[in-house]
């Protein structure tokens, strides 16, 4: 209610705004709703999808060249043009985007910043743009009954479009695409093995930091009817970021203050630019190793610390007991759902997994066991798909999956948690469950656009799922709050919760009880027993070989990247190389207690 | 054939301003995992003080390219001490905390030498060389000797002293490093200084070769990253091939393309970026990016 | 010979930790640990993995955040000395996983060890002695380091922390990924070293090489200490190895 009040209010006082402003303070509006629309195209890319993109400026000088170049070259209309602007937008920013698919972070930001260098340096001295003199003489858009020239009018203009694409930002962000791209950006390795198309996701990312771009450009066009090199310089661009950086990057919201307040600051030091660009290149210095969240993060980090005084910290939530599934015989108990064979992995000098054959049926839990550095994480790595494999060939469910993408196998049934927790730190407790959830693919985004009540209609159905995993894993008190924030054997269970939410047919657990205390590790027992009781497959590599022997139906031995034994627990457990390689050999077979103490 | 040889000499010595660049960008990355996107801005700096204590304080060149060195140092040192919180945490937010530095040191130069550039003539008087037809700036060769003697002295720094011995193990493990004794703050700082030198040292032996604006930086900084990428970054003889490669390269899409040839420069950069971050001579893997 | 470590037993000190508490992220990986190395002896810490060992011996380092009651080796209180700085109070750390240098050579990483004194005479025979030790490094002195084997790597850490002439030797899982071969070379340099009064600090999660290796040994569960005893005894506790077999 809180915040329909403030939106009204604000929509109100945007309305009211002109009639207060001379007509330079009007243009100077002008221009910062322009550099508005353009962070929240660079806060989805950097922020929202952890893509470092420094050509959002040149993005902005396509669109609004091709505007330029079409209105007074070609004589076409200025809609006309501005539609082609922004198709020719999109198109540029996919290209941006394809050394994203190779390089992330440092590289990419000197790719897409030596992009940016090449545009400039293009239509600095391309004849088509004008050269350093530009293009000018740009025609008004014309809308009937309205004139646009008046800047008074086009404020309103840029008003409404501004909204839409904010609001069109934040539903992004708030629904399922956004929520995708924030998991790939906290962790790209574990989207993927949830099943987020990465490579789809970052290409979307800057196709949607593009279209603002363009959008943006547009506009320029229209209400300054001149373009030039300068005004889409790299120092541009870094004023971009300075406002996308001091305002918040991870929100949209942020990126708008930040883009409205430090305009308004250029604006207010306009004779003294120097003094300006020194003021905020250090602030941005200043934000990134104090206040990396920017103003946005403010209210949280002001409200964290106050609760920590009163020596408040989320105490209140509880963990309720995990209620078991209902057991659900699978028909195709017994039969293969994966094989490893004769797989071999290869790390430099270094035989990580030296021709490792393996055959799980579906229905059961087999233990991986074996010392440190055996070769059993890299056994799952090559499973999921995280590495390839030197030799051999592994197939899933009926099909050869050797070397199929992460995603891919998510897709196609194989879920798993990691020896060091990879939750999404920056997604609250309920997202992480969501994004697992969620199986539409990235490409049907266009719903977005097209059909948005389908999109929140599906959402909400999310929402529904989620809660019921929250509840079944008695984690619904934690929902809402930070997984960084909570103790690490709640974290393990909601990683565990998180996997299965996936709706896998197997089930990939890497040392689920490290770090758990003996009550921990006897519920995640029963968790994992219940698991498998509603019909999946579970393989689980741990060192607790209490819980090893008794849960497993089988246990396979790894040692020096060898399988050195396989077979049921209390069979494992008296082969003297198990015996060997975790006790050594002055421990014979003959001290070991009767089976019945191993069954427990 | 003529023409050929004298565009690959034209291209040498630029080539060998960038690869004292990339050498700056590789120390850093070699030595903290980071890429420090104001290198080119501390270039922009060092050019500028080298040609002011030249030119106004009639000072000799060799001796306004020591004070140069020397003043960038001491940026390279505030740099690093100001993000040092962020070292082995974030290097994203790191690299965002250098480009606010670049920021920073833009507007500085503009502030103290205003955004008009200058020129500055050469140091060296002589007539070119002319070798088989070939006609050689005696300046050229200063630079070259002077590329090659940095180049030296830095392979010397890193494989003959115990700080530079400890300064490549910190890159390789900061925590076995701490626990031999090293301190790794310390040992970043002097990365970042011998990096803003090496900057420096580009910068003003840059300045009678090109004009000296405040553009000048964002320009050879892009080169020069260019040329460690292509070497292989990190790696130190890939940076004085991938320096002359990338000078060579300018040198030919000048006379080919002229105004373009930044453009195919740029291009011809993501491409090879695309196709092998690794670089073409290098083996690292890319385990930051 | 003489012995690399610095000092016999005769002017050991003692390593005394009372009240060691980890907390990693808001997670109590450790909780109120507390033992006693004395001059000259070797202790084990044995536990599975996730049990907190690792993390308390990067405690005792400095190398996580450390809340301790005491920290005291000999009379010098370490608990505010920063971890680049217990090298020169004479511990030695062997980190787990090895982590040599490895674009360095072996020659290189083992001086390394003795970053924190001068390079000298006495650096020239320690490094010596070290080769002596492990004949192997000597013969690969300017391999890079990444290009040994795991079993060379592990002695190159072991060489590289005695290069500093430590008096306490702190080691986090030297078998780990080996071949039981190696383990018992593992194990017959660190009796040698045992018998030359260097003190031992091992964390392992092979308890076998553990109890021959050391005098007395915890048993460390979920963060705290579940048994203590001397080796020879835990050696054939039931309990010991139905934490160990599952048993």
């Amino acid at each position: 209610m809180r915040t329909r009040l403030l939106l009204a209010a604000g929509a109100v006082a945007a309305w009211l705004l002109p009639y207060g402003l001379d007509s330079y303070a009007i243009h100077v509006v002008d221009v910062i709703l322009i550099f508005a629309i353009l962070a929240i195209g660079l806060g989805l890319a950097m922020g929202i999808a952890g893509q470092v993109n420094l050509a959002q400026v040149a993005v902005f000088g396509v669109g609004a060249y091709v505007t330029a170049i079409l209105t007074t070259r070609a004589g076409l209309g200025f809609w006309v043009a501005a539609v082609l602007a922004v198709l020719a937008t999109v198109v540029i920013g996919l290209v941006i985007g394809v050394p994203a698919l190779r390089v992330q972070s440092h590289y990419l930001g000197i790719v897409t910043l030596g992009l940016a260098l090449a545009f400039t340096s293009w239509v600095t001295n391309a004849q088509a743009s004008g050269g350093a003199e530009g293009i000018s003489g740009i025609p008004v858009p014309e809308l009937p009954g309205v004139d646009l020239s008046s800047e008074y009018l086009y404020y309103y203009l840029e008003l409404i479009v501004f909204a839409i694409l904010l609001a069109f930002g934040l539903f992004v962000v708030r629904t399922s695409l956004g929520r995708r791209m924030r998991a790939m950006r906290d962790d790209a390795l574990a989207a993927g093995s949830l099943g987020a198309e990465v490579p789809v996701l970052r290409m979307a990312a800057f196709l949607l930091a593009s279209v603002y771009g363009g959008l943006g450009g547009v506009l320029y066009a229209g209400l300054i009817r001149y373009v030039a090199p300068e005004s889409f310089n790299i120092a541009n661009m870094f004023l971009l970021l300075g406002m996308v950086i001091i305002g918040g990057r991870q929100s949209l919201v942020g990126c708008v203050v930040g883009a409205v307040g430090l305009a308004l600051v250029r604006e207010a030091l306009v004779d003294h630019p120097q003094i300006a660009q020194i003021a905020y290149g250090s602030v941005v210095v200043l934000v990134v190793v104090f206040a990396p969240t920017g103003l946005a993060g403010l209210p949280v980090r002001v409200r964290s610390a106050v609760a920590r005084r009163r020596g408040r910290q989320g105490a209140a939530a509880r963990l309720k007991p995990f209620q078991p599934y209902d057991p659900e015989p699978s028909r195709r108990d017994g039969e293969t759902i994966l094989q490893v064979d004769r797989v071999t992995k290869q790390f430099r000098g270094l035989k990580a997994l030296d021709d490792v054959s393996l055959t799980v049926a579906a229905g059961e839990i087999r233990g991986v066991v074996g010392p440190n550095g055996s070769g059993k994480t890299t056994l799952f790595n090559v499973i999921s798909g995280l590495y390839k494999p030197t030799r051999g060939r592994v197939r899933f469910r009926d099909a050869d999956r050797t070397g199929d993408a992460p995603y891919r196998l998510a897709r196609a049934g194989l879920s798993r948690t990691f020896q060091n927790l990879r939750l999404f730190g920056d997604l609250t407790v309920e997202e992480n469950i969501l994004v697992a959830r969620d199986r539409s693919r990235t490409w049907e985004s266009w719903r977005y656009l097209l059909r948005p009540i389908s999109v929140l209609r599906r959402d909400r159905e999310l929402h529904r799922h989620a809660r019921d995993v929250l509840d079944r894993y008695g984690l619904a008190e934690f929902a809402a709050l930070a997984p960084k924030s909570l103790p690490y054997g709640i974290q393990r269970r909601v990683e565990i919760a998180r996997a299965v939410a996936a709706g896998p047919a197997l089930l990939l657990l890497d040392e689920p009880a490290a770090g758990l205390n003996g009550e921990e590790v006897r519920q995640l027992a029963e968790i994992v027993r219940s698991i498998r009781d509603s019909g999946i497959t579970v393989i689980i590599i741990e060192h607790n070989m209490g819980l090893v022997m008794t849960l497993c139906e089988r246990v396979t031995v790894l040692a020096g990247g060898r399988i050195i034994a396989d077979g049921t627990p209390a069979e494992v457990a008296r082969t003297p190389a198990v015996i060997e390689a975790y006790l050594g050999d002055s421990m014979t077979a003959g001290d070991l207690p009767p089976i019945s103490e191993v069954t427990r | 054939m003529q023409v050929f040889l004298q565009t690959i000499i034209g291209g040498v010595s630029l080539g060998a301003v960038y690869a004292l660049v990339a050498l700056g960008f590789s120390l850093v990355y070699r030595t903290m995992g980071l890429v420090n996107f104001a290198h080119g801005n501390v270039v922009t700096v060092g050019a500028y003080l080298a040609s002011t204590f030249y030119l106004t304080s009639k000072l000799p060149f060799a001796l306004a390219m020591v004070i140069a060195i020397a003043v960038t140092g001491a940026i390279g040192l505030v740099i690093e001490r100001v993000l040092r919180p962020l070292e082995n945490r974030d290097f994203d937010l790191m690299l965002i905390g250098t480009i606010g530095f670049g920021i920073v040191l833009d507007a500085l130069v503009i502030a103290i030498w205003g955004a008009t550039g200058r020129a500055v003539p050469s140091p060296v008087q002589t007539e070119p060389i002319d070798l088989l037809g070939l006609r050689i700036r005696t300046y050229d060769l200063v630079v070259l000797a002077i590329a090659a003697a940095a180049t030296v002295l830095l392979v010397l720094f890193l494989s003959r002293t115990k700080r530079g011995a400890a300064m490549q193990a910190v890159a390789m493990d900061h925590e076995a490093a701490t626990a031999v004794g090293i301190h790794v703050g310390r040992s970043n700082a002097i990365a970042f200084m011998i990096g803003a030198g090496l900057a420096a040292l580009a910068g003003g032996l840059v300045g009678p070769l090109l004009y000296v604006s405040p553009a000048l930086g964002g320009a050879l900084g892009i080169k020069g990253f260019a040329a460690a990428i292509l070497g292989g970054f990190g790696s130190i003889p890939g940076a004085i091939v991938g320096g002359l490669a990338i000078g060579v390269l300018d040198s030919f899409t000048a006379g080919h393309f002229q105004g373009y040839s930044e453009l195919v420069t740029f291009i011809v950069f993501t491409v090879i970026i695309m196709v092998r971050p690794t670089g073409v001579f290098g083996e690292r893997t890319v385990n930051r990016a | 010979m003489t012995a690399v470590s610095r000092a016999p037993a005769t002017t050991g000190r003692t390593l005394t930790v009372r009240g060691l508490t980890v907390h990693y992220g808001g997670v109590c990986a450790v909780r109120d640990l507390g033992f006693e190395v004395p001059a000259g002896d070797a202790i084990g810490v044995i536990g599975a993995n996730g049990a907190g060992k690792t993390s308390a011996l990067k405690a005792i380092m400095g190398l996580v955040p450390r809340r301790v009651g005491a920290l005291r080796f000999g009379d010098v209180d370490l608990s505010g000395v920063a971890a680049r700085d217990m090298v020169r109070h004479g511990i030695g750390y062997v980190p787990e996983g090895r982590h040599v240098f490895a674009g360095l050579p072996v020659d290189k990483n083992l001086l390394l060890g003795a970053y924190a004194r001068k390079w000298n005479a006495e650096t020239r025979a320690t490094l010596d002695q070290v080769y002596e030790l492990f004949p192997v490094l000597g013969e690969m002195r300017g391999r890079l380091a990444g290009a040994l084997s795991g079993g060379q790597q592990q002695m190159l850490a072991i060489g590289r922390a005695l290069m500093s002439r430590p008096r306490l030797l702190l080691l986090d899982e030297p078998s780990m990924g080996l071949s039981p071969k190696l383990v018992e070379d593992i194990l017959a340099v660190l009796l040698r070293l045992r018998a030359e009064g260097l003190s031992l600090l091992l964390v392992e999660q092979n308890a076998k090489l553990t109890f021959e290796a050391t005098s007395s040994c915890l048993v460390v569960e979920n963060g705290e200490v579940a048994m203590t005893g001397t080796s020879e005894r835990l050696r054939h506790d039931p309990r010991v190895r139905r934490i160990y077999l599952g048993l």
